[in-house]
């Protein structure tokens, strides 16, 4: 019997809450809540009803009677998730520095190596940057650059710290991710936590049934060309013309030409001559190869995840299998990863102790060589990939550079892997000491092994060969054991003042030991042969040690008076085994303000559609120690010998008797200097926020600014030439301050049906060099003279300003003298006005940071389908994009191939052209460093488009399934990069300038499975 | 508090290293210095500074851009008192003698009791220091005088401009002397330990460049008398124990290394406990670009030089004109009579590589012709398959022996102090025994049938007979010959720097030269300023503006 229930919603308040779905749930009817709250809907008795918004937590209620419903339902439910703050938990509204909490669901059907990489451009004061190489690498900066050596945030997974990255945990295992970027938040973390402390919690064991879940995704990455080469015919040409401008024989080399004077004089090319064989011995058929197509390919990547999740009265545990395998589209790159995890914990003594674990255990193996694309531009496209036997391999002919056939590089090292193993995880005890008093001890372990076995065969391409086969082989182990203790105690007075104290300490050690042997000389390069003792020439071996400790005591008081008045006191008192002798130990102290004004009555009466208004200020100071294991000692080290090929031998070891063979007697080199003053590096941050909701939280936001100054940096200066071998030395030199803002904005609303977000951030910052030592200026970007970093960003720009062209003999004689200049040539800008290009010219050109970093999110769910889509772009950085060098120029690096740009070289044919006319000299010296070579940064990309559909619960029910969701995904659809003006980006993408490794276009399918 | 004790592994401190035993292995760390070399920052041999700019040698590889520092050096104009690897290189010599440095406060601090050869080895160390501070001078002229008894934080005090450019020749001349005087002439028979003779002629070396002095325009003023008759004297004291080589060749060859004519060298080894081998990195680049070698082509030899081995009908240089016409081509040498030690010295195509008569230089083993030209350098590299050449991909070398000062280098020292004595007419023996060699040492200079290369012809000068051996004649006649003996072996430009002739010397040269190749185009010499280089900016700055530039790149 179907009657009209009518009813009202109101917010916990009792404030009347409005466009709240409701419906029945046995015939789906549905209506929605009007200004005053109230609706009508028609129902029996025995239904239920179902009241939902966006951004409060959905309610059902049984409907017993025909009596008004009147339902409350808690908006702030958003704001009552829990954080993980540091060695404790918090609610999200009790939070009183800068932390951001990543929305997992956005971020998890990406399959990607590094969760990391997946947040690019969507937490406002991370920024990351990243290339398409298949091995997760992500470059992670928590508000820029704050310190001018290592600016890796720390990351605490599951309690336990470690600055190593994040390529060895499974995407799919992690259950949260927040980012504290505050002094005031992360001071807890004191040592190590300057550059910010990213959390990251796994999957844990539920209570109630066993749920299985599993993720099935595969995808295809598409190859990005983004390097254009010169083609044979095209390669001639440009020799051609470049020997004709210098008035030199053009024909020379694997080219010959056929040429005429036209009536002014001018030469005009009529055939470039290829010959049919480029070498004498006629191994080498001319050729015609695309270097960049042969080591590109469209690559596949692949994501299994099965994860068991099993919970009951008194334990709870999940298991996870993850397996992720992806090649990258640079050929012989790859990168896969098993993994393991089991996390489990068992109350004992009706609840009051638990003991538990989480443990992983991960299997990662990548490529050694690397992306050859760099390689691809030494070789010229008439070399063939194989000599005419379709075997033996193409290589460089005289009059070309000495530089290796990719593609041999790729074959010859597909047999060379990279191994690791990496141990992960903590067994903790909770015991109720009282009934508000907790403690809990963590004993934790991150163990690292990695092996390779090296083999480097024999070849000949080209003039290049290599007739001794050999082979190293390499074993590192490395890692840190942790142990910490907390007490934490709750207190309550009066129902209005509540604390949290805590008080902890921690033990971390680290020790890492490798070892390497080699051999040469090998009778059979099959990889089942190859070990070291089938090697029969010279042999090799060396092995090093380092080791750390870190001793730690913290202590923290939170303060919360009516949910109103929020504040937190913390004190860390960090001790570290690298620092000299006088100053091991450093104080981090912090406190943070919070005014929740949004629950004042005056508040609330008046402006009610404000749902949340927090205003938060926090200072702190952090510490920092990235400096060597041993910075402190004054060492001496035997070093029988180094590999002399790239650098010079540092070896300690003569032939004093001139019998030229032979064990040589050896001594000792100097290779550090003492400083038992060194002491922590501080970063003192200032943070004010602020937090809000609007309309039911249908609107929130946050905005942050800060400040940040680190002092006392430590850095190991480079130092007068006169003291030699081992005049190295740490000290703590240097300032910095960081200045920046933060700014997050989400829009939610929809039905019941229909619901969408839309999420925008913005950041950027500004950081400026405060202090050097006075002989270490010159390590930085200026003149030396009067022209210093001092107060400018560490990245600046400084150099000569290039003013176009020389485009008649009038320019070149109007202009200041500038030793080899002439038409066609770069003028550059006589700064000083002295008449004379000369280094004083130099000036600062501009700075290399990004102005801001946006990104925008917006994500639809219709019924059973849904929607997201994620567009992020930089603005105002500038790139040196060195590859410029190669695309525009052939002068700088001889007997290479060059950029398709050389075709459009400035010529008296064409005489419009921005690119300087062809030389095999420099003689203008464009190779210096000018706003030739600087160009715009900004991009504007399509990260990700994703469509998913749930298919219907009743269907599955039938055949024993609790959810499917299908899905399909593409990344990187779109790019727009600043393709006008003075300083337009030339290259293809300039996120991956200079040969960078491209990010791929690809399309994704997936499914989730729970049972 | 004793959690945070972490030891350094695998190091050494300092207490641990003051023993006597210690020392010792100090000491031969600090020879080590003399191979610890690379291409890239840089080389021992002074072959880039020395040839580049002198008019012998072209930088070679792959353009211009190839190690483009040396293309600075070599074509003057666009030099900077910021080149990086100047920067380095003066920094290296200081690497060799911190080590040096560190063996002697080592050493100083123990008694003779515990160290019976304690004043050996300082002066093995002294020797060794000054070797790397002449060098230094040679390239910067003023230069901070770092010894043994200063502590390392007050080297920042320490002034390149602390002593005059004649200071400083005298403190390095007192090293030789202190050296020269307490080294027993035999140093327990090991070759590559400092000893008596050494130390004398380096001595020799050091007062005849002390000799010629230069005013702070680096001209040179007056030319100091005393410090030439030592010269001499000093170089006939080594006649005891040195005597020039049967044949020129065996200078190059690894097989002849540590012969009667080498008086100190680098000691190079091979399937020594080391990777590779302590090979002459020096010439890891100036290999040619075929099969059997593969990499990089630099250090070319000039179309100048080239021209310079051609003789007259008389047998003798030809001082005027040699540079009017080139002789290039393997058939011209058939005609044009030459000094055969072009051969020893110079790769041409057509022509037997390194004695090989059956291994034919072609062009195609050349890295950059168009810019380079047509030759390769000869006196450092060795046969593909002598038993000293390694591989060492991508590049390669030997484990022959660098002479850093040969006997053949010290007769013509001495012959050049008696000319400058006023005594030319004593200088005239000596040049012609080095032609005399030169005239016999054609044996290995043959091809497949055996049949001689070149038209060789070198005749002694005979005064009044086919020359007027005046003072004026001598100084030419000597000044060519050093050129023909030692060319491309890194000596060139500081012999006309001393001589004062740089300036002309060098833009006479690129006046012509440009025209043959292109990238020289732009160049020029600066007199009074490119006679030597810059003191590196870097290590002005470090010094808080305490060092003073050299004249002409202020």
């Amino acid at each position: 019997q179907e009657s009209a229930i009518k009813g009202r919603v109101t917010d916990t308040n009792g404030i009347p809450l409005e466009a709240v779905t409701v419906a029945v749930t046995e015939t789906g009817a549905s209506t929605m809540t009007g200004g005053d709250g109230a609706f009508v809907i028609n129902a029996s008795v025995g239904q239920t009803l179902r009241f939902s918004l966006v951004g409060a937590e959905a309610k059902t209620v049984a409907i017993v009677d025909t009596r008004p419903v009147d339902v409350q339902l808690d908006i702030n439910f958003d704001l009552e998730e829990v954080v993980v703050t540091g060695y404790q938990t918090q609610r999200k509204a009790d939070l009183t520095g800068a932390v951001s909490v990543v929305k997992m669901d956005e971020v998890t059907t990406q399959p990607t190596g590094n969760i990391m990489k997946t947040l690019q451009g969507r937490v406002p004061g991370t920024f990351i940057t990243t290339s398409g190489s298949p091995d997760g690498a992500a470059d992670v900066r928590i508000r820029g650059i704050g310190t001018l050596g290592n600016s890796n945030p720390l990351y605490i997974i599951d309690g336990m710290p470690s600055t190593k990255s994040m390529n060895e945990i499974a995407t799919l295992d992690i259950e949260s991710i927040q980012i504290l970027k505050d002094a005031s938040s992360a001071s807890i973390y004191g040592s190590r936590a300057a550059n910010g402390v990213i959390i990251i919690t796994t999957k844990k064991g539920q209570r109630g049934s066993t749920k299985v879940e599993a993720r099935i995704s595969s995808g295809i990455k598409n190859y990005a060309k983004s390097l254009e080469w010169l083609d044979t015919e095209q390669r001639g040409y440009v020799q051609w013309q470049a020997a004709r401008n210098d008035g030199t024989d053009p024909n020379f080399g694997v080219y010959g030409f056929e040429d005429h004077q036209d009536a002014q004089g001018n030469w005009v090319l009529d055939r470039v001559i290829i010959p049919e064989f480029i070498d004498a011995a006629k191994t080498m058929r001319a050729a015609n190869t695309d270097w960049v197509d042969e080591v590109g390919r469209n690559a596949v990547i692949q994501n299994y995840n099965l994860n068991l999740s099993t919970g009951g009265e008194n334990s709870k545990a999940l298991f996870s299998l993850d397996y992720f395998d992806s090649d990258g589209t640079v050929r012989g790159t790859y990168f896969d990863r098993l993994s393991a995890r089991i996390n489990s914990d068992f109350s004992l003594l009706k609840g009051r102790l638990t003991l538990g674990e989480n443990f992983s255990i991960t299997k990662a193996t990548h490529d050694v060589l690397g992306s050859t694309l760099g390689v691809t531009r030494n070789i010229q496209p008439i070399v063939p990939v194989h000599t005419v036997d379709g075997v033996g391999w193409g290589g460089p002919v005289a009059g070309m550079s000495d530089r290796q056939n990719p593609v041999r590089l790729i074959e010859d090292n597909k047999q060379n892997n990279n191994h690791m193993l990496r141990l992960f995880g903590d067994v903790f005890l909770d015991l109720q000491l009282l009934e508000n008093l907790k403690f809990r001890s963590m004993l934790g372990m991150d163990y690292s092994f990695s092996w390779q076995r090296n083999m480097q065969k024999t070849y000949t391409s080209g003039f290049m060969s290599e007739p001794t086969a050999s082979l190293v082989n390499y074993n590192n182990r490395w890692g840190n054991y942790v142990w910490n203790n907390t007490l934490t105690y709750k207190l309550d007075l009066k129902d209005k003042h509540h604390f949290d104290f805590l008080a902890g300490q921690e033990l971390i050690s680290y020790y890492s030991e490798n070892l390497q042997a080699g051999r040469r000389e090998f009778t059979s390069e099959d990889p089942d042969y190859m070990y070291l003792d089938a090697g029969e020439g010279a042999q090799t071996n060396s092995g090093s040690a380092t080791e750390y400790r870190l001793l730690s005591y913290f202590g923290k008081i939170n303060y919360n008076f009516a949910d109103k008045y929020l504040a937190s006191v913390t004190t860390r008192y960090d001790g570290s085994s690298r620092f000299g002798s006088n100053n091991p130990f450093g104080l981090f102290p912090a406190f943070s303000l919070g005014w929740r004004i949004s629950e004042e009555d005056f508040f609330k009466s008046s402006l009610s559609f404000v749902s949340d208004f927090k205003l938060r200020f926090g200072w702190g100071q952090t510490g920092n120690q990235e400096i060597g294991d041993f910075a402190s000692y004054g060492m001496y080290e035997a070093r029988y010998g180094t590999n002399p090929t790239w650098d010079p031998d540092n070896g300690t070891a003569y032939d004093i008797n001139g019998t030229g063979t032979g064990t040589l007697p050896s001594g000792y080199r100097r290779i550090q200097q003492s400083n038992p003053n060194l002491r922590w590096e501080t970063a003192t941050q200032n943070n004010f926020g602020v937090d809000f909701g609007l309309f039911g939280q249908r609107i929130s936001g946050s905005f942050d600014y800060f400040t940040k100054n680190t002092d006392d940096i430590l850095i190991q200066p480079p130092f007068i030439a006169t003291l030699g071998e081992g005049g190295n030395r740490w000290v703590n030199g240097a300032s910095m301050t960081n200045k920046g803002y933060e700014f997050l904005l989400t829009y939610a609303n929809g039905t019941e049906k229909l619901r969408y977000t839309i999420t925008g951030n913005l950041a950027g910052y500004r950081n400026k060099v405060t202090k050097l030592p006075e002989d270490v200026i010159n390590s930085y970007p200026g003149n030396g003279v009067d022209q210093t970093i001092l107060g400018r960003p560490l990245n600046s720009l400084f150099g000569y300003v290039a003013d176009g062209l020389f485009r008649t003999p009038e320019d070149v004689t109007d202009h200041a003298t500038q030793i080899g200049s002439g038409v066609g040539r770069i003028r550059y800008v006589d700064v000083n006005g002295n008449g004379t290009i000369s280094d004083e010219d130099r000036t600062w050109l501009g700075v290399a940071d990004p102005k801001f970093v946006y990104g925008i999110n917006f994500s639809i769910s219709y019924k059973r389908w849904d929607a997201g889509m994620f567009w992020n772009g930089l603005y105002g950085g500038l790139v040196n994009n060195g590859a410029k060098g190669y695309t525009d120029f052939i002068s700088f690096f001889g007997g290479e191939n060059y950029g398709t740009r050389v075709l459009g070289a400035w010529s008296p044919q064409n005489p419009d052209s921005d690119i300087p006319a062809l030389s095999f000299n420099d003689l203008n010296d464009e190779k210096r460093f000018s706003t030739y070579f600087i160009e715009s940064a900004s991009y504007f990309k399509l990260r990700t488009l994703e469509v998913g559909y749930t298919v219907s619960p009743t269907a599955l029910q039938r055949i024993g399934l609790q959810g499917v969701r299908v899905f399909a995904l593409g990344e990187n659809l779109v790019t727009f990069k600043k393709g006008w003006g003075e300083n337009r980006y030339t290259g293809v993408d300039p996120e991956t300038p200079n040969s960078g490794y491209p990010i791929p276009f690809s399309l994704t399918f997936g499914t989730t499975i729970s049972f | 508090e004793s959690f945070l004790d972490v030891n350094p592994k695998s190091k050494l401190s300092e207490s641990q290293i003051a023993t006597p035993e210690n020392a010792e292995n100090l000491v031969i760390a600090a020879y080590s210095s003399l191979g610890n070399e690379n291409y890239n920052n840089k080389t021992n041999s002074l072959w880039p500074y020395g040839d580049l700019r002198s008019g012998d040698a072209y930088k070679g590889g792959a353009g211009t851009g190839d190690m483009g520092e040396w293309n600075l050096y070599e074509t003057f104009v666009s030099m900077r008192v910021d080149v990086g690897g100047l920067d380095q290189k003066w920094y290296r010599q200081y690497v060799a003698i911190s080590r040096a440095n560190n063996a002697l406060q080592r050493i100083n601090a123990l008694s003779e009791e515990e160290y019976p050869k304690k004043t050996i080895r300082a002066a093995e160390m002294r020797f060794l220091r000054a070797h790397f501070l002449f060098e230094l001078k040679l390239l910067f002229k003023q230069i901070p005088f770092i010894d043994e008894t200063l502590p390392p934080e007050e080297y920042i005090n320490v002034s390149n401009v602390q002593y005059t450019d004649a200071e400083l020749w005298e403190k390095i001349i007192a090293e030789f002397r202190f050296a020269a005087d307490n080294l027993p002439p035999d140093n327990d028979g090991q070759l590559g330990r400092a000893n008596q003779y050494m130390a004398k002629a380096y001595l020799a070396k050091a007062l005849l460049y002390a000799a010629y002095e230069q005013n702070e325009k680096h001209e040179v003023t007056n030319i100091n008398q005393q410090k030439l008759e030592e010269v001499v004297a000093l170089v006939d004291e080594l006649a005891v124990r040195y005597d020039l080589a049967e044949d020129f060749a065996y200078n190059f060859l690894c097989e002849y290394e540590n012969g009667p004519e080498s008086i100190f060298a680098v000691q190079n080894s091979l399937n020594d406990g080391t990777e590779f081998g302590r090979l002459d990195w020096s010439a890891m680049l100036n290999y040619p670009m075929n099969a059997e070698y593969g990499c990089c082509g630099f250090h070319q030899p000039s179309q100048n030089l080239v021209n310079a081995y051609k003789t007259g009908d008389n047998g003798l240089p030809v001082f005027d004109g040699f540079n009017n016409t080139d002789m290039a081509s393997a058939a011209q040498l058939k005609t044009q009579s030459i000094d055969p030690r072009l051969l020893h010295t110079v790769a041409i195509p057509g022509l037997p590589y390194k004695y090989k008569p059956d291994f034919i230089f072609e062009n195609s083993w050349i890295r950059q012709i168009e810019t380079y030209g047509y030759y390769m350098s000869l006196k450092e590299v060795v046969l593909y398959d002598s038993p000293c050449f390694k591989k060492v991909n991508p590049f390669m070398s030997s484990s022959k022996n660098r002479d850093i000062i040969r006997y053949d280098d010290a007769l013509l020292w001495k012959a050049e102090a008696l000319i400058e004595l006023g005594r030319h007419m004593e200088a005239l023996p000596t040049i012609n025994r080095l032609r005399e060699r030169a005239a016999e040492s054609t044996s290995r200079l043959v091809d497949a049938d055996g049949q001689p290369t070149g038209n060789f012809r070198v005749v002694t000068y005979q005064n009044g007979v086919n020359c007027n051996w005046t003072q004026a004649f001598a100084r030419q006649a000597l000044r060519w010959e050093r050129r023909l003996e030692l060319a491309m072996e890194g000596s060139r430009f500081f012999d006309l720097v001393r001589w004062g002739i740089a300036d002309s010397y060098v833009n006479e040269y690129l006046s012509a030269e440009k025209a043959k190749r292109t990238y020289l185009a732009a160049s020029t010499f600066e007199k009074n300023r490119d006679e030597f280089f810059p003191i590196p900016l870097a290590q002005i700055n470090f010094s808080k503006k305490l060092y003073e530039q050299n004249y002409g790149w202020e």
